[in-house]
C-alpha cells in the first residue's frame, strides 16, 4: 500500500500549522535550528495523523516532547491535538542480564544435533534482527510481541513515505523556482 | 445442518490455514466485512469523515488478540474505533466462539443486535472485558474440539457466553498436533507471515528475498534509509528557504495537482547533483552502497529532468507558474 494523496494533504496541512508556530522565532536563526524545527514539526505532524491509535506515534511524540517540550506543546495546541501528549505508553520491556545469561548457558548444554543447531542459529538471527527493528522503529522496545511490532512497522513505513513524498515535492518546487 | 454455507466459507476444508478459518468465521458473522486483507490499510480518509482512526478500524477486525494483549494498560477509549457500522468493537478484545452451523444463525442475529447497540454500550462492555479479564485474554486459550449443537436450545445463553469470554474453537487439521499450545503457535506464525507479506509489498526489492531474517534486514535498511532521507530533506528545506513559512493556498493547489507519488530513493538526488550538504554528510555514499540504485530508474530520469512534471499533470503551465510565483513572493525570495 502506497501513501495516498489524501494522506499527503493531511500531513501537509498539519505540518504547515506546526511550522506557522515557529514563524516568529526562527527568522534569524541558523540553518541547524531551522532544520531541527522543520524536522520536529514534520515528525509531530506525522505522528498526530494517527491520533494516538498506534504505538509508534505515541512514542514519537513522547520522544520529541522530552527533547523540546515547550515547542511540541505549542505545536500540538496549534493543530488542536493536545491530548496526544498525555497518552500513556505500555511499559518498557526490561531484560535482566544475569537471568538471560544463565538461561542461555542452560540452553547451550541441551541441543547438540546438527539440524537443531541450524534451527537455533536461524532463530538467533531472527531475534537479533527483530531487536534491530525495535531499535529503529520509535517505541519498538515497548511492543510486547512480534506481530504488533511488524504491524507498527508497516504503519510507520507508510507514514515515512508520506513524509518523504511531501518534503521532496516541496524541495523540488523550491529548487525549480530558484533555478529560474 | 452442515451444508455448505458459501463459496468461500468451506469451514471443513483442510486447505485453509488456521488463521484463514478464523477469518472465515469472522466474515460469516459479519457479512458487511469485505476482505480482511484488503482492508488492512484502507484509505482512512474515507472512514469516519476523514479521521485517521481507520487504521485500527479496519485492522481491528484482523487483529483481535493483539489489541487484547497490548491495550490492556492503555485507556480503552483509544483503542476502540469510532466506527460502529462495522461492529468492530465487539470483536476487538475477544476470542471468537465458533460453534456449528445451527448456532451460527442465532449468533448472527445476536451480532446484528449488538451492532445496532449504541456506542456507549460497546464501550462499557469492552471496558468491562478490559478490566475484568486481562488475564484470560493474555492466556490465549484456543481449544480444538468438535462442537455439538448444545447451544441450539437457548440463544440467550449463547449471548451471555459471547459477551463474557470468547474463545476460538478451531478444529485442528488432520495429521497435525491438537495441542492448544501448538495451535496458538501456529496462529501466531501465520499472523507473522501475513504481516511479512504486506511488508514485502511495501518495501521495494523484497520479492526475491525469502526467509524472515533477510526480510527483516531489508526492512531495517529501508526504514533507516527513509529516516535519513527525511533528515536530509529537512536540512535542504532549511537551506533553501529563508523562512519556514509557506503560502498555504499554493501548497494546496500543488498537492491537489500532484498524483500520489511513489518514493523514489535518493540515487536520484545523487545524479541531479544537489547541494553540498549531501556530499558532506556522506549521504550519497551510503545510499549508493546500500544497493538501492536499481530502483525506479525510469522515474529517476523523469523527475530529475523536469521537477515540475509531477505537479503539472495536464494542467496549463501558466496556472502553475502563477502559483509558484505567489509562493516565492511570500517567501521573500
Amino acid at each position: 500500500m502506497q501513501p495516498t494523496s489524501s494522506m499527503n494533504e493531511e500531513f501537509l496541512k498539519k505540518w504547515q500549522m506546526g511550522l506557522q508556530i515557529f514563524r516568529p522565532s526562527i527568522d534569524n536563526t541558523s540553518v541547524h535550528e531551522r532544520k531541527k524545527a522543520i524536522k520536529l514539526s514534520a515528525d509531530v505532524a506525522m505522528a498526530s495523523l494517527r491520533k494516538g491509535t498506534t504505538c509508534w506515534s505515541r512514542a514519537l511524540i513522547e520522544k520529541t516532547a522530552t527533547e523540546d517540550n515547550f515547542l511540541v506543546r505549542q505545536m500540538l495546541s496549534g493543530i488542536k491535538a493536545e491530548a496526544l501528549i498525555n497518552k500513556k505508553l505500555p511499559k518498557k520491556i526490561v531484560c535482566h542480564r544475569k537471568i538471560v545469561r544463565r538461561s542461555k548457558k542452560i540452553l547451550r548444554r541441551k541441543s547438540k544435533s546438527a539440524s537443531e543447531e541450524a534451527a537455533a542459529k536461524a532463530k538467533r538471527l531472527v531475534k537479533r534482527r527483530t531487536q534491530g527493528l525495535r531499535n529503529v522503529v520509535p517505541g519498538g522496545e515497548l511492543m510486547s510481541n512480534d506481530v504488533l511490532l511488524l504491524q507498527e512497522t508497516l504503519d510507520y513505513i507508510v507514514s515515512l513515505q508520506t513524509q518523504v513524498n511531501v518534503m521532496r515535492s516541496i524541495v523540488d518546487a523550491a529548487e525549480a523556482e530558484i533555478e529560474r | 445442518m452442515n451444508g455448505a454455507i458459501g463459496g468461500d466459507l468451506l469451514l471443513n476444508c483442510t486447505d485453509m490455514s488456521v488463521l484463514e478459518r478464523q477469518r472465515a468465521h469472522l466474515k460469516y458473522f459479519n457479512p458487511s466485512f469485505d476482505s480482511p486483507l484488503a482492508g488492512f490499510f484502507a484509505d482512512s480518509s474515507m472512514i469516519n469523515g476523514g479521521e485517521m482512526d481507520g487504521f485500527l478500524a479496519t485492522a481491528g477486525l484482523n487483529l483481535p488478540m493483539i489489541y487484547g494483549e497490548t491495550t490492556v494498560e492503555v485507556d480503552p477509549r483509544m483503542s476502540i474505533p469510532l466506527e460502529t457500522t462495522l461492529g468492530t468493537g465487539n470483536f476487538k478484545k475477544r476470542k471468537f466462539d465458533t460453534v456449528t452451523k445451527d448456532c451460527n444463525e442465532k449468533k448472527k442475529m445476536m451480532n446484528r443486535e449488538e451492532v445496532t447497540e449504541g456506542e456507549e454500550e460497546e464501550k462499557s462492555k469492552i471496558t468491562e472485558l478490559n478490566n475484568g479479564s486481562p488475564k484470560s485474554i493474555k492466556k490465549m486459550k484456543i481449544k480444538a474440539k468438535k462442537e455439538e449443537n448444545n447451544c441450539s436450545n437457548d440463544s440467550s445463553k449463547v449471548t451471555k457466553e459471547l459477551e463474557k469470554t470468547d474463545y476460538i474453537h478451531v478444529r485442528a487439521r488432520r495429521g497435525q498436533a491438537t495441542d492448544s499450545h501448538s495451535i496458538a503457535e501456529r496462529v501466531r506464525r501465520e499472523k507473522i507471515s501475513e504481516r511479512m507479506k504486506f511488508l514485502q509489498d511495501l518495501v521495494p526489492g523484497c520479492d526475491k528475498i525469502t526467509g524472515k531474517a533477510g526480510m527483516l534486514d531489508e526492512i531495517i535498511n529501508y526504514v533507516q534509509s527513509l529516516q535519513r532521507q527525511i533528515e536530509f530533506l529537512s536540512m535542504k528545506l532549511a537551506v533553501v528557504n529563508p523562512r519556514p513559512d509557506f503560502d498555504m493556498d499554493d501548497i494546496f493547489a500543488k498537492e491537489v495537482v500532484s498524483t500520489p507519488m511513489t518514493v523514489v530513493p535518493s540515487p536520484e538526488m545523487v545524479h541531479s547533483g544537489y547541494s553540498h550538504e549531501m556530499v558532506n554528510s556522506g549521504y550519497s555514499n551510503e545510499m549508493v552502497n546500500s544497493g538501492y540504485v536499481h530502483f525506479n530508474p525510469m522515474q529517476q530520469v523523469e523527475t530529475s529532468s523536469d521537477p515540475l512534471s509531477c505537479f503539472n499533470n495536464g494542467q496549463a503551465p501558466s496556472m502553475w507558474d502563477s502559483h509558484v510565483q505567489n509562493l516565492y513572493g511570500s517567501l521573500g525570495v
